[in-house]
């Protein structure tokens, strides 16, 4: 009896430990997303500055790199160099920025000083973000000619993360 | 909320709409004490998904604030619980739900407490069977006292 008490006793801690082991691994800030290989959440913002519509839908046909930011979130002003350098380098790639629960002119400030190469939309009351899943800023999507999600990546690209998501894409 | 539409309808902007993920409402709209009430119940079973562990209902981050607003906007319009539930978990995955669901990997969580203390309670009981058809041990039997002192204490004590 003591015996099967000791094995029964050691199983159980060995799972236990098992998975707080593989828990503790795991950055908690990253969720994966249940709407990879699905439709894109549709919408129409208003970019800033312009004040012109962008509507996703009207995009199809390229494929779209939606980045999630804000002006208030640190690692953003790290990621705006390396979207913004591969913007350019990629003119057959549609890049967009939505920036939720920010003011428009802290946008246009940080826009004006370092720079653009595409729309940035507004989303002013974070429906688009939760329609996405968004978890933190900043988060970039990946969706491909057809309209379908194909990636998501939590935190801030670099120019290697940006192509290798980017690849699945264009498969 | 129909300010906010017209609003919306002028500057041509369009947000994803809920109906185009989880269809129209299957309830009734509700107002008053009882939006307010049933907006704070199922915020309490959304996670926040930038805090660690706290419901949408108890974080003061911006993005619980935006998803408690459109729990409650969902409730005006009709939707029920499940379907909110529904609507979030589309989105975030079942993470955001604070009570996991009955399935995969989840049931675990409901499963193993309860196997737990069954095996628990199986063993406590096997070992009080045991305990209590072991056959009693033989009263100690008292020993002579050889100190002179204690003996006195005895004689007096057994005195009538």
């Amino acid at each position: 009896m003591n015996k099967t008490v000791l094995i029964v006793g050691v199983v159980i801690v060995a799972v236990v430990v098992f998975v707080l082991f593989a828990g503790l691994g795991k950055d908690p800030s990253i969720i994966d997303s249940p709407l990879i290989g699905k439709p894109a959440p549709p919408f129409a913002l208003k970019a800033v500055g312009s004040g012109e519509t962008v509507d996703l839908t009207a995009l199809r046909g390229k494929p779209v790199i939606l980045n999630f930011w804000a002006t208030w979130c640190g690692p953003c002003y790290e990621e705006h160099p390396t979207l913004v350098a591969n913007a350019r380098n990629l003119p057959n790639v549609q890049f967009v920025g939505v920036v939720f629960n920010d003011d428009e002119d802290k946008i246009m400030r940080f826009l004006a000083q370092r720079g653009t190469a595409y729309p940035t939309l507004l989303d002013t009351n974070g429906k688009t973000a939760i329609a996405y899943g968004v978890g933190g800023v900043p988060e970039t999507y990946f969706i491909n000619p057809a309209g379908t999600i194909v990636a998501k990546y939590a935190g801030p690209l670099s120019t290697e993360e940006l192509q290798a998501n980017l690849a699945k894409a264009l498969r | 909320m129909i300010a906010t539409f017209f609003l919306l309808a002028l500057l041509q902007i369009k947000v994803p709409d809920a109906a185009q993920i989880i269809g129209p409402p299957a309830g009734t709209p509700i107002t008053g004490a009882q939006l307010e009430r049933r907006t704070m119940e199922i915020s309490s079973e959304l996670r926040c998904p930038v805090c660690q562990g706290l419901a949408i209902g108890d974080s003061p981050s911006i993005m619980a604030a935006n998803m408690k607003a459109q729990v409650r906007e969902l409730l005006e319009r009709g939707y029920t619980e499940t379907q909110i539930l529904s609507y979030f978990e589309k989105s975030y995955g079942q993470f955001v739900l604070l009570k996991p669901k009955f399935q995969g990997v989840n049931a675990l969580v409901w499963i193993l407490p309860v196997l737990a203390l069954a095996i628990g309670f199986i063993l406590v009981m096997s070992k009080a069977k045991k305990l209590e058809s072991a056959p009693a041990k033989a009263p100690v039997a008292e020993e002579p006292i050889d100190d002179p002192y204690l003996a006195r204490v005895r004689e007096m004590v057994d005195k009538p």
